[in-house]
């Protein structure tokens, strides 16, 4: 009998602690949830100005699902497209949006969040030199495009190429994406 | 025990990342910048307080039988929370951080102190021992940064000074790109031990010296 109960409290004590837990975890979770949902999208829409030319009103977002998988959502803006991709990097997956022209063309790029490897591979991300040449590089070009190793001509930031094969591989799924685009139209 | 002792246990005597060496997976990993360091260092110190202080007040209340499932329990809870509140309020510091904020409740820090001290120890001693293994934590974790992010990077204070680019020492092209990739980590830590062990040698003579004049 003595067994049976101090098994019993076990399972009660642990109850209670896990329930006190969640509890607590369910407050903090009310309270943050708005704010955490509203720098996500604060975040994803300043990424969506800076590869759209200034001005650009979006007047539509459409979740899309191409055969890749890369391509997430399609914002139709007034001065063109500004598609989320979301490529495998060398780290996990990097997203970042394509900014595409009516006519198919690279207008920008910007990466949202990534996790590459300091100094290598998130220099595709980066805010400094290196990190822009790269992403310029894009800048007017469509079809299909590979880094220079794939016998493409868009230079891999050096040491980092499979983050840079990524990068490729995001923007030809967004350009992919509004050439149906335009196609269907 | 005195504050004092407890301070130079967790700087320095029995300081969690040089001698205890804990938390390792987090100090090899983050030690890049001064930014991450020190907000990772925070972060830390902040739940093992929370944590200390929670288990050492339940500590008459949970069976010891399942003492590993509720410290985990209660660990887990106030990562949980510190995360929330880092992404709803420093998303800079969540971002750079990313996945090392959750893996916190398996730092063995938080549940080796919950189980060598707070277990068996009262309320504010146990809030006292989390703040000075916290501290140690955070000043060991900034050293590695530092050390790391000035080879590797060529600058000091990433993530802070200067807009965050870092006041820049080295001129770019020169630093060692390696210094800040998992093998200068290790490279660095085993360095910043091995001067750890020299240091506390080194004070433990000079006691005995004392001792004997």
């Amino acid at each position: 009998m003595k067994q049976k109960s101090s098994v019993l409290r076990l399972a009660v004590t642990l109850l209670l602690i896990t329930g006190v837990v969640a509890a607590a975890l369910a407050g903090i979770n009310s309270l943050t949830a708005s704010r955490i949902y509203k720098n996500k999208q604060l975040k994803s829409w300043e990424a969506i100005q800076k590869v759209l030319p200034e001005g650009a009103i979006i007047s539509e977002e459409t979740e899309i699902t191409d055969s890749s998988g890369i391509a997430k959502t399609l914002y139709t803006s007034t001065k063109g497209y500004a598609v989320e991709v979301v490529p495998n990097g060398f780290g996990g997956a990097i997203t970042m949006l394509v900014g595409i022209s009516f006519e198919g063309k690279v207008l920008g790029i910007a990466v949202v969040s990534q996790t590459e490897t300091a100094g290598l591979g998130a220099v595709v991300a980066a805010d400094n030199q290196a990190g822009e040449t790269f992403r310029e590089q894009f800048v007017g070009l469509s079809g299909v495009l590979a880094v220079t190793k794939d016998g493409g001509d868009i230079d891999s930031v050096t040491g980092a190429t499979i983050s840079s094969r990524a990068v490729v591989e995001g923007v030809n799924a967004a350009l992919a994406c509004v050439a149906d685009l335009e196609k269907v139209e | 025990m005195k504050f004092k002792d407890h301070f130079k246990e967790g700087l320095l005597t029995k300081n969690p990342v040089t001698v205890q060496l804990l938390g390792m997976c987090s100090t090899l990993a983050i030690t890049t910048s001064l930014f991450n360091g020190l907000g990772m260092g925070l972060a830390v110190t902040v739940i093992l307080i929370c944590s200390n202080v929670l288990i050492s007040a339940l500590r008459k209340v949970i069976p010891s039988q399942i003492r590993i499932a509720a410290y985990i329990v209660i660990i887990a809870g106030f990562v949980t929370i510190v995360d929330l509140l880092l992404q709803a309020y420093l998303q800079a510091l969540s971002e750079s951080l990313g996945v090392f904020i959750p893996l916190i409740v398996v730092n063995c820090i938080i549940l080796g102190r919950a189980e060598a001290f707070a277990s068996k120890n009262g309320v504010l001693a146990s809030a006292l021992d989390g703040l000075c293994q916290g501290f140690g934590y955070t000043v060991a974790l900034v050293i590695v940064c530092v050390i790391r992010e000035l080879l590797g990077s060529g600058t000091f204070g990433g993530g802070i000074l200067n807009g965050g680019e870092g006041i820049r020492i080295i001129p770019e092209g020169f630093p060692a790109m390696q210094m800040v990739m998992p093998v200068g980590g290790f490279l660095v830590l085993g360095f910043v031990i091995a001067g750890s062990q020299w240091l506390m040698r080194r004070l433990e003579r000079r006691n005995k010296k004392k001792e004997a004049v």
